[in-house]
């Protein structure tokens, strides 16, 4: 009897043991997949196998493009994924097909709950009003420039005004010496840059609604629109390359660096790549421009990761989720990446977030009166048609086969079809 | 004997029919099916039988024409330039001369290339600004401002119309070139006793032996390039304002931008009826079965 | 001048012409690959870097793990390559020189296969794979490239078998061999240049396959090099040097097995493909 429970133990001692030493293995897939941020995210999960001894985090990187179609396709087929880059735009189509775990009650758990930049957990509500991701950047358009180019012309001052970027851009531009002035986005979801412009010439566009008015009109139907979209192309017209047309992000970067287009709208990730290609100080960041309506409308861009609802591990993957989102590796990674943090502490920490190179964010952050924050309608399923029928539509009116008013009435009959008036 | 022969003729082609049966007819009756269905990321939970409503979408969509319009244009320039630039080539390379084999290598790579990596490339070369094209023919003095190659609506069909062209000459080349030498010299030297010159010879000797050749190749490239969306996709992705649109590219970008599925499946079961329609015409004019290739 | 001489310049000015079209952009590539990467978008442009670096192909093998890629690509294509040509011999021999109800359906039916267009198939084949646990395995892939390639490889096989006379086959047998023996024996050493051909064909579009990949294919270790010189395509802008390099690389394969082929494919087409 002794010999059998002696044997029972050590038998219960090598399941244990056994079991103990079995490794969770976590699949994680991102989406906006560089080199650059594949390096840095696989550094934060080395620092977090280190600290948990028994679990795997495998990172999947698929190409860009293509992310959203394979993590569609993915979760719809419950392939083994337990973390999920999630971005605003893509946020309502995965929480909708039941595949995103409601983060809430982990959020509401979360000592990281009482350091949110303001507004940060409120965009990520985008969904039937529930965060299905925790945000771990954001993203924020702002106006870079290239004062080595601008000073070749005399220029020395800042654009405050959409009106002096016009004029700033349009004394520069010669096309004979390839030299423009508006680094121009015609191709790939040009939309933020066409609505920065547009809604730029309006007061009160509706802070939860890009586009309705407070008084819950679409600005479409507004005359202010024709004269925004009226501007924006004569940026085109006459400040940028007829070939601009047919430029994705990568285009505007080349240009931008090239020096072809001193003036460009683009999102903080812009600082990783630009600080790769041009000297430290070659390039510099404003406020964006206020237009004639005395404001201008950026949008609170995020992203983050969210947890699948079939994941066998959700609570490791929060533990990751909240080890990725803590002061320092937020610091680390909106610094390396160049994002905005969204942990208040990091700004009072880290002295690189208030350095020359985020004068143009911080600016905007500090004038709540110029700069009103605004969202887009994200949750509305006709989002997804939205972008391409935008694209095809502006492109267009840009080569003139169809009229300014003929388009805004195209996008109003889109909105109302999609129920954006209530 | 005979359920032997059977037997035989059973087990030496199971292999091929069984793999088409179930990784592409199996998978084209699903998308066919698909295509009848309103999957959408949205409706993903509530996915049911809409009817003909995607054909009806499709079809009546006001760039449809014009789409259908370019891919004819697509197809059409592609394959004739590809055609008559790969013969030209094959003829040139018929009689063997010093490093052809070398020649060939560098001649014939574009083929070796991928669609994706073809596209980024041209559209880099191509480029307004900093494209090295418009670099040289500006140093040249030929131009005094950028030739907008793939901005121009007038220009963009016809930048990725010569990039295909390029891309497609080597497959005719090889094909041309293998049938060219399996034709007897004593054709040649009959004709030439005659006092036949270059022109007659390539007229009454050379063309009428690699017709089928010629036949078959033209009807499996013409299948070919209207599946092959990787250039336009990678150079323009159907724009700008829709020029270089054509049915292929349409596919994507509905699952790329609108994520809907079942009007992507729709164009592409669109896609097969015209290539089916059109085999069958043009196995009907060119008087040939795809039985004698 | 003699006509001769004439018609001589014409050749060497036509042969001319078209290696500088085909070779232009190979050479642009290579250059941009030996660029460090501030150069890349310099205006004006640099014809020659003005310090020709491998910084981008280090970058590819150290940083990249292409080493990995490049063997995943191998092995897929290859034996993708290898089965397609088998399978491929054994239907086309037997659509080429027997006759049997069904034959002309059959190849009928191979041609159709190649109208289908590969967006049609993409979510019924994932969904199919992910309920066969295919996902993220070079095996599934193989069998999906196997898949996309058998129907081609299949008509180009039979074309060569109907250009050997049946009449040696026939001879074969009489001699007292059994028909696979005739088969081995007589057929396939003659049929040798066009299962070069079959092959290389069918290694070529494996190598260079990019869609099905994308979306099969998950972890590091298990990517092809189609992909990865996709993935430097980013949000983040495009690393033309490392891309230029990566292509290069890429086509490196291609190149050698085409020009080591070559002579075979053109005997072996000469002999039958796409002719009657």
């Amino acid at each position: 009897m002794k010999k059998l429970s002696f044997i029972l133990s050590i038998l219960l001692i090598f399941v244990v043991s056994f079991l103990s030493a079995e490794e969770v293995t976590l699949k994680m897939i991102q989406v906006f997949t560089s080199p650059l941020r594949t390096k840095i995210i696989e550094e934060i999960i080395e620092k977090f196998e280190e600290q948990n001894p028994g679990v795997k985090i495998e990172l999947i990187s698929p190409p860009y493009e293509t992310a959203y179609q394979k993590i569609y396709l993915m979760v719809s087929t419950n392939q083994p994924l337990d973390i999920v880059e999630v971005g605003d735009w893509s946020l309502s189509a995965l929480a909708s097909m039941g595949k995103l775990e409601n983060l809430e009650p982990y959020i509401s758990k979360s000592p990281l709950k009482d350091y949110f930049i303001n507004g940060i957990i409120d965009a990520a509500r985008i969904y039937k009003n529930t965060a299905y991701l925790l945000p771990n950047a954001v993203y924020v358009k702002t106006l870079f420039y290239r004062p080595d180019i601008l000073e070749k012309y005399g220029i020395r001052s800042v654009p405050k005004t959409m009106d002096e970027l016009m004029a700033f851009c349009k004394y520069i531009t010669d096309p004979k010496n390839n030299q423009y002035g508006f680094d121009f986005r015609g191709k790939g979801f040009p939309t933020a840059f066409i609505d920065l412009v547009v809604t730029s010439f309006f007061d009160d566009i509706d802070p939860n609604n890009m586009y309705l008015t407070k008084d819950g009109k679409l600005i479409f139907e507004d005359p202010r629109a024709k004269e925004g979209l009226k501007f924006y192309v004569e940026f085109y017209e006459k400040t940028a390359p007829k070939d601009s047309i047919n430029w994705g992000f990568d285009e505007q970067v080349n240009a931008f660096v090239a020096g072809i287009t001193p003036y460009l709208f683009q999102d903080p990730d812009t600082t990783g790549l630009l600080n790769e290609l041009l000297k430290n100080g070659v390039y510099k960041t404003a406020p964006l421009p206020i237009g004639r309506g005395g404001k201008a409308y950026p949008t609170f861009g995020f992203a983050g990761w969210g947890i699948t609802s079939y994941s066998k591990h959700k609570d490791i993957a929060w533990k990751f989720i909240e080890f990725f989102n803590s002061p320092e590796n937020n610091a680390y990674w909106c610094k390396m990446y160049g994002a905005l943090p969204v942990d208040k502490r990091v700004y009072e920490n880290d002295p690189y977030f208030s350095s020359e190179i985020f004068k143009g964010w911080a600016e905007m952050f500090n004038d709540p009166e110029h700069y009103q924050f605004t969202k887009y309608p994200l949750d509305n399923e006709a989002w997804s048609n939205w972008n391409q029928f935008h694209e095809e539509t502006m492109q267009k009116v840009l080569l003139g086969k169809m009229s300014i008013d003929e388009a805004l009435k195209e996008w109003a009959k889109f909105w109302k079809e999609a129920g954006l008036v209530k | 004997m005979k359920s032997k022969k059977v037997l035989f003729i059973f087990f030496m082609l199971f292999p091929t029919f069984f793999i088409i049966s179930t990784l592409n007819i199996y998978p084209t009756i699903k998308g066919i099916i698909l295509s009848f269905q309103n999957f959408t990321l949205f409706n993903f939970n509530r996915i049911k039988f809409i009817g003909l409503k995607n054909y009806i979408d499709i079809l009546t969509d006001p760039e449809f024409p014009s789409i259908l319009l370019n891919t004819l244009l697509w197809i059409v320039c592609s394959v004739i330039f590809q055609f008559l630039l790969g013969f030209g080539l094959a003829i040139l390379m018929k009689r063997p001369f010093k490093g052809r084999s070398i020649y060939a290598g560098l001649v014939f790579y574009p083929w070796a290339l991928s669609g994706f990596a073809i596209g980024l490339l041209w559209s880099w070369l191509l480029n307004g600004q900093f494209g090295i094209i418009n670099d040289i023919l500006l140093r040249l003095g030929l131009i005094d401002s950028g030739i907008n190659f793939l901005s121009d609506p007038k220009l963009a069909m016809f930048s990725v119309i010569i990039v295909n062209i390029w891309y497609g000459i080597p497959f005719f080349a090889i094909m041309l070139l293998a049938a060219l030498q399996s034709i007897p010299d004593s054709l040649y030297e009959a004709a030439e006793i005659d006092g036949a010159g270059p022109v007659k010879k390539l007229i009454y000797i050379t063309i009428p032996y690699i017709k089928p050749t010629i036949i078959n190749t033209i009807l499996l490239r013409s299948i070919w390039i209207m599946n092959f969306p990787d250039i336009i996709y990678g150079m323009t992705r159907g724009g700008p304002a829709g020029s270089t649109n054509i049915l292929a590219v349409h596919m994507i970008n509905i699952v790329y931008y609108k994520n809907d599925y079942s009007k992507a499946s729709t164009v592409g079961v669109i896609i097969l009826t015209i290539l089916m329609i059109y085999t069958i015409i043009y196995l009907r004019i060119t008087e040939s079965g795809v039985v004698e290739i | 001048m003699n006509r001769k001489g004439l018609i001589s310049i014409f050749r060497w000015i036509g042969l001319l012409f078209y290696l500088l079209i085909a070779v232009f952009p190979l050479f642009w590539i290579f250059i941009t690959s030996i660029k460090p990467s501030q150069e890349v978008y310099t205006f004006p442009i640099k014809y020659f870097p003005s310090k020709p670096t491998l910084e981008a192909y280090k970058y590819l093998f150290n940083f990249a793990k292409f080493s990995i890629y490049f063997k995943n690509s191998i092995i897929v294509s290859l034996s993708a390559s290898s089965i397609s040509t088998i399978f491929a011999l054994l239907s086309g021999y037997v659509l080429a020189k027997t006759n049997f109800k069904g034959k002309y359906f059959l190849i009928l039916f191979l041609f159709f296969v190649q109208m289908i267009p590969a967006y049609l198939l993409m979510v019924p084949q994932f969904s199919m794979f992910s309920k066969l646990g295919l996902i993220n395995r070079l095996t599934g892939i193989t069998f999906v490239y196997v898949g996309i390639g058998v129907s081609f490889s299949t008509i180009m096989a039979r074309g060569f078998f109907l250009r050997i006379p049946t009449a040696l086959e026939e001879a074969a047998l009489i001699d007292g061999c059994t028909r696979l023996q005739a088969i081995a024996k007589i057929i396939l050493p003659l049929m040798l240049p066009g299962i070069a051909a079959v092959f290389i064909f069918s290694f070529v579009n494996n190598w260079n396959e990019l869609f099905t990949a994308v979306l099969f294919l998950n972890s590091e270790e298990k990517l092809t090099v189609p992909v990865a010189l996709y993935s430097f395509i980013s949000k983040a802008g495009i690393q033309w040097n490392v891309l230029a390099a990566g292509i290069v690389t890429a086509l490196f394969p291609t190149i050698v097995a085409f020009a080591f082929a070559q002579k075979y494919i053109v005997q072996g087409l000469t002999k039958g493909a796409l002719k009657e």
